[in-house]
C-alpha cells in the first residue's frame, strides 16, 4: 500500500502535520488509519491491546479528549486571543461614535469590578479580571487614554492583592486565588499608572466643568473638547466616568497604604477609604442616567447584570484563557452581578477601615480579642490577609514589639523583664514561634482554623512541659536568695501560668467554633456544653491565679502603712475579667444539666444512632483535647458521672441561669468601656434569662407531660443556645 | 476484572493462532508491536496530540501516555503552532481523524503491509 500525502487523509484540511511536527532523524510519519482498523476487526469484545505495565485503574485517569469537562483546549469560537483580535473582538477605540465609545468604555470598568469581587471571592484569575481581551494586550490600548490608565491600574491593583495573600499565605484555603499561570500581570511602567490616571481624571474634571458652565463663558473654555458630541448627556457620562476612575484610584492607594510596614500608613488609608466609599455611591446612583441613555434594548434580567447600563461589555472571553487555567478545564463560573459586587466592596472596605482604625494595642489579650470581634461577620479573604500582614511583620507584633516582650506582658510580668537572657533559650523561643503561629491561625477562615486549632493544642502542652524543664536547668542551680533569683523564680511562674491559660483558651476557640460550623447535632450539646464548662474552668483559674500572682508581687513592693488583714480582704475583689469568664462557666453548667435532665427524664437528646456509641462520639469529638490532656483527669467517665443524676427537681435549686442573669448584670458597671463586651453580656443575659424561664416551665408543666417539646435555638448567642418550650 | 481475564484468554488465542503465521503479519501483533512507539494523533477540531501509545480497545479508542498538544494560533493555514502538556489522555474512535507512526522507511512498508 502506496504511502499517500497526509493531507489528503485527513478529513478536514489541516496545517500539513509534517512540516510543523517533526518526527525524528531518519523517520517518517506512517500513516497506520488502515492497520488499526484492521487490529479493531481481530479484537475480540472487551479485549485491549496494551503493555506489560498496562494498569487499567491507572488509566481511567486519562483526560478525555474532547469532552467539556475534561479537554481545556477544544477549539471554539477563536483559536487564540490574537485571532480573537484580529476578527474585531476587542476593538481600539471601542467605536467611531464618541458616545457608543464612551458607553463601552464604563461598561468594561463596570464588568471588571465585576470580574474583580467575583475573582477576591475565590475564583481564578484567568476566568474573571483576565477573560478581558485588553488586558491581556495592554498595549494595543495605549491610543486610548482612558480604557488604558483603568486596565493599567486595575493590572496594578491585581498584582498588590496578590501579593498580600501570598505573604500572608492564607490563600492555601482557597485554591484558586493566586494563580496567575503565565497572565500578563507585570508591566513595564505600572509605576507611572497612576500619573497616567490622574492627567485623565484632570482632563475629563475639565470637560465636567465645561459642560457645566453658562455658556457665556463656554467661549473661554472652548479649547477644551468635550467627551463627547451629545450634549445633555455630557454631564452625565462625565460624573460616571469620574467616580469610576476616581474608585479606582483610591483604592489602590488604600492597598498601597496598608501595606507600610508597622502601621504607618492605616490613618492615610482611612482617608482613601472613606473616598472609595463616596465613589461607590456615585457609582451605584450613575446606573439610573446610564440605564437610561443606553443604546438597544438592555432591559431584560437587569437584575444579574455586570453592568450599570444592563448591556453587554465588549472584549470579554473566558475561554481563551481555559488553557492557563490548569490542566483541566476550570468549572463554569458566573460573574458576580454589578450590584453584588458594589456591595462586595462596601463591605471589604468596611472590614479594612475596622483594621485600620485598630489602636496596635501592646496587650496580647486585647490582640486575641479584637481578632475574635474581627472574625464575627465572617470577612473574606483579602481583609484578613491585610489584618495577619499588620499583625504579624518581621516575626513581631505590628512588625515593632518582640514576642517575647509580648509574652512578658501578657503574663504580667514587669517590663524591665522583657530584656533577660532567657529569652534566647530554645524553648522559649519556640514559645514566640506558638504565638505568631497562634496570631496567624485566627486569621483564616472558620473552618480552616477550627482544624488548625485543634493541631497545635499538643505542641502548646509539649511547650509547658518543656519550659518547665528549662526553667528548672537555667534557675534551679541559683543557692543563695538573691535578687535575680526572684526575678527568674517570678518569670518561671508567670510564663508558665500563661502558657497554661493560653492552652485553655485555645481550647475553647476550638470547642466554641464548633457551633458557628454547626459540627454538632443536638443530642451531642450535652457533652459539648460539659466540656466548654471543664475548660472554662481551669482558664478562669489559670488567669486569676496569674493575677493574684501579679497583685502579690505589687503588693509587696508598695506595702506601706496599713497592710491590717482584714484591710487586704476588704480591699480584694474577684477582678472583672475572671467574673466575665464565670458568666459564661454559669450557662455552660446550666445548659449542660438541663440537656442532662431532659435526657435522663424525657428520654430526648439522646446519643442512640446505630453506628456509635456515646462513649465513641465523646471520643471522636474530643480526641485532641485528649490527647493534649486539656485538661487533665477528664474522660468520659467524669462527664457520665456529673450528669448522671440530674433531675429537674435539683436543677430549679441550683440555678445556674439565674447566677448567670445577676453575674452579668453586675459586670455591666465595669465594662462600661468596651461595647463589645457590653454586647456580649446582653446576650449573656438574654440567654440566662430565657432558659431560666423554659427550665420554670418545664417544671411547673411537670417535666414527663408529653405535650411538651424543646429545642435548642441560636438566637440570641452564637454559641449558647436558648430553649423553646411548645405545647403541641 | 472480567475484562482483563477475558483479554488475557483471547490473548492465548491470538498467540496460537500467531504461532501457526510465523511472520507475525496479524494485524494485532503488528500493533501490540507499536507499543510505546511515538503517536501522533489528529482529531476533528484540528489539534493533534504527540505521545507514547499506550492502549487501544476494540472501538479504536487510543490512550497515549506523555502526551503534547499542538495546536495552530490561527483558522487559516500557515500559522505558528502553540504546543502544551496533558499527561495520560484518552482519544475517543469519534473525534480521531488522523493517526501516524514514527518509523523509518524500511518499517513503514512491512507496518502497511496487510494480510491479503
Amino acid at each position: 500500500m502506496a504511502h499517500k500525502p497526509i493531507e489528503s487523509e485527513a478529513r478536514d484540511p489541516h496545517v500539513p502535520v509534517t512540516s510543523s511536527i517533526s518526527s525524528g532523524e531518519n523517520t517518517v510519519w506512517a500513516d497506520v488509519t488502515s492497520l488499526l482498523q484492521a487490529a479493531s476487526q481481530g479484537l475480540q469484545e472487551g479485549e485491549l491491546i496494551h503493555g506489560d505495565n498496562f494498569n487499567l485503574f491507572a488509566a481511567m485517569s486519562a483526560l478525555e479528549i474532547m469532552d467539556p469537562k475534561m479537554d481545556s483546549g477544544i477549539v471554539c469560537k477563536y483559536y487564540s486571543v490574537d485571532e480573537a483580535i484580529e476578527n474585531g473582538a476587542a476593538p481600539v477605540p471601542l467605536s467611531f461614535d464618541k458616545t457608543i465609545d464612551v458607553q463601552c468604555t464604563i461598561d468594561i470598568m463596570d464588568h471588571l469590578l465585576s470580574c474583580e469581587a467575583t475573582w477576591h471571592k475565590g475564583h481564578s484569575l484567568a476566568q474573571t479580571v483576565f477573560s478581558c481581551i485588553y488586558l491581556l494586550r495592554l498595549d494595543r490600548t495605549s491610543s486610548h487614554a482612558i480604557l488604558h490608565s483603568y486596565c493599567r491600574l486595575i493590572r496594578a491593583t491585581c498584582k498588590a492583592v496578590i501579593s498580600v495573600v501570598s505573604d500572608a499565605r492564607t490563600h492555601e484555603e482557597e485554591d484558586l486565588f493566586t494563580m496567575t499561570y503565565g497572565l500578563p500581570l507585570n508591566g513595564d511602567g505600572d509605576g507611572k499608572c497612576l500619573s497616567m490616571l490622574n492627567a485623565v481624571e484632570e482632563t475629563i474634571s475639565r470637560q465636567l466643568r465645561a459642560c457645566k458652565a453658562p455658556s457665556s463663558k463656554k467661549r473661554v473654555l472652548e479649547d477644551i473638547e468635550p467627551l463627547q458630541p451629545n450634549l445633555d448627556l455630557e454631564e452625565g457620562y462625565c460624573k460616571a466616568l469620574l467616580c469610576r476612575l476616581r474608585f479606582r484610584k483610591h483604592f489602590y492607594h488604600v492597598l498601597m497604604c496598608m501595606r507600610r510596614p508597622q502601621g504607618r500608613g492605616l490613618e492615610l488609608a482611612r482617608k482613601h477609604i472613606a473616598s472609595c466609599l463616596s465613589e461607590l455611591e456615585c457609582i451605584y446612583k450613575s446606573a439610573e442616567f446610564l440605564r437610561s441613555s443606553a443604546c438597544g434594548n438592555c432591559e431584560d434580567g437587569i437584575e444579574d447584570k455586570t453592568t450599570a447600563s444592563g448591556c453587554e461589555p465588549i472584549g470579554f472571553d473566558a475561554s481563551l484563557n481555559s488553557r492557563l487555567s490548569a490542566p483541566t478545564p476550570p468549572r463554569a463560573i458566573r460573574i458576580l452581578n454589578w450590584k453584588k459586587a458594589i456591595e462586595y466592596f462596601k463591605k471589604l472596605l468596611h472590614h479594612l477601615d475596622i483594621i485600620c482604625s485598630y489602636s496596635l494595642d501592646p496587650s496580647l489579650e486585647a490582640v486575641l480579642r479584637f481578632v475574635v470581634q474581627f472574625q464575627k461577620p465572617q470577612p473574606d479573604l483579602v481583609a484578613r490577609a491585610h489584618l495577619q500582614l499588620l499583625l504579624v511583620q518581621d516575626g513581631k507584633l505590628y512588625g515593632r514589639d518582640p514576642i517575647f516582650a509580648v509574652i512578658c506582658r501578657a503574663a504580667a510580668l514587669p517590663e524591665v523583664v522583657k530584656n533577660h537572657d532567657i529569652q534566647k533559650n530554645e524553648f522559649v523561643v519556640q514559645l514566640g514561634q506558638l504565638v505568631i503561629n497562634l496570631l496567624k491561625i485566627l486569621c483564616t477562615n472558620a473552618a480552616w482554623q477550627r482544624r488548625k486549632l485543634g493541631k497545635i493544642l499538643q505542641d502548646w502542652r509539649v511547650i509547658y512541659v518543656q519550659l518547665e524543664l528549662a526553667f528548672k536547668t537555667e534557675f534551679g542551680e541559683m543557692s543563695s536568695i538573691t535578687n535575680e533569683e526572684n526575678v527568674c523564680v517570678k518569670l518561671s511562674k508567670h510564663i508558665l501560668i500563661w502558657v497554661e491559660e493560653q492552652t485553655y483558651w485555645i481550647a475553647s476557640r476550638f470547642l466554641m467554633l464548633g457551633f458557628e460550623l454547626e459540627l454538632y447535632s443536638p443530642s451531642e450539646y450535652c457533652m459539648v456544653y460539659w466540656y466548654i464548662y471543664v475548660v472554662l474552668i481551669k482558664l478562669a483559674e489559670k488567669h486569676h491565679l496569674k493575677m493574684v500572682m501579679s497583685n502579690d508581687t505589687g503588693k509587696r513592693k508598695g506595702k506601706k502603712k496599713r497592710d491590717s488583714p482584714k484591710d487586704v480582704a476588704r480591699d480584694y475583689q474577684i477582678p472583672p475579667a475572671v467574673l466575665f469568664l464565670q458568666c459564661h462557666i454559669s450557662l455552660a453548667e446550666g445548659l449542660t444539666m438541663l440537656l442532662a435532665a431532659l435526657r435522663n427524664e424525657n428520654r430526648v437528646f439522646q446519643s442512640l444512632g446505630p453506628f456509635n456509641t456515646e462513649h465513641e462520639i465523646f471520643i471522636q469529638h474530643f480526641e485532641l483535647l485528649q490527647q493534649a490532656c486539656i485538661p487533665d483527669h477528664i474522660s468520659y467517665l467524669s462527664f457520665k458521672d456529673t450528669t448522671a443524676y440530674a433531675q429537674f427537681s435539683t436543677l430549679v435549686m441550683y440555678n445556674y441561669f439565674k447566677d448567670a442573669l445577676r453575674l452579668a448584670k453586675e459586670l455591666r458597671s465595669s465594662f462600661s468601656n468596651d461595647p463589645d463586651r457590653m454586647a456580649e453580656l446582653r446576650k449573656i443575659e438574654q440567654v440566662a434569662e430565657h432558659n431560666g424561664i423554659a427550665l420554670n416551665v418545664i417544671c411547673r408543666v411537670g417535666a414527663l407531660d408529653p405535650s411538651l417539646k424543646v429545642s435548642f435555638e441560636f438566637n440570641h448567642h452564637p454559641y449558647f443556645a436558648t430553649a423553646v418550650v411548645r405545647r403541641s | 476484572m472480567a475484562m482483563e481475564h477475558d483479554a488475557e484468554k483471547s490473548f492465548i488465542h491470538v498467540e496460537s493462532s500467531e504461532g501457526s503465521n510465523p511472520n507475525g503479519s496479524n494485524p494485532v501483533t503488528k500493533v501490540r508491536m507499536l507499543l510505546f512507539r511515538r503517536m501522533l494523533v489528529g482529531v476533528s477540531d484540528g489539534r493533534f496530540f504527540l505521545g507514547s501509545f499506550h492502549c487501544m480497545d476494540k472501538q479504536g479508542n487510543i490512550i497515549l501516555q506523555d502526551t503534547v498538544e499542538y495546536r495552530s494560533t490561527r483558522r487559516s493555514s500557515p500559522s505558528p503552532m502553540e504546543q502544551r502538556c496533558l499527561g495520560l489522555i484518552l482519544i475517543p474512535f469519534s473525534c480521531r481523524t488522523s493517526c501516524h507512526v514514527d518509523c523509518s522507511i524500511e518499517e513503514q512498508l512491512s507496518l502497511l503491509s496487510l494480510p491479503g
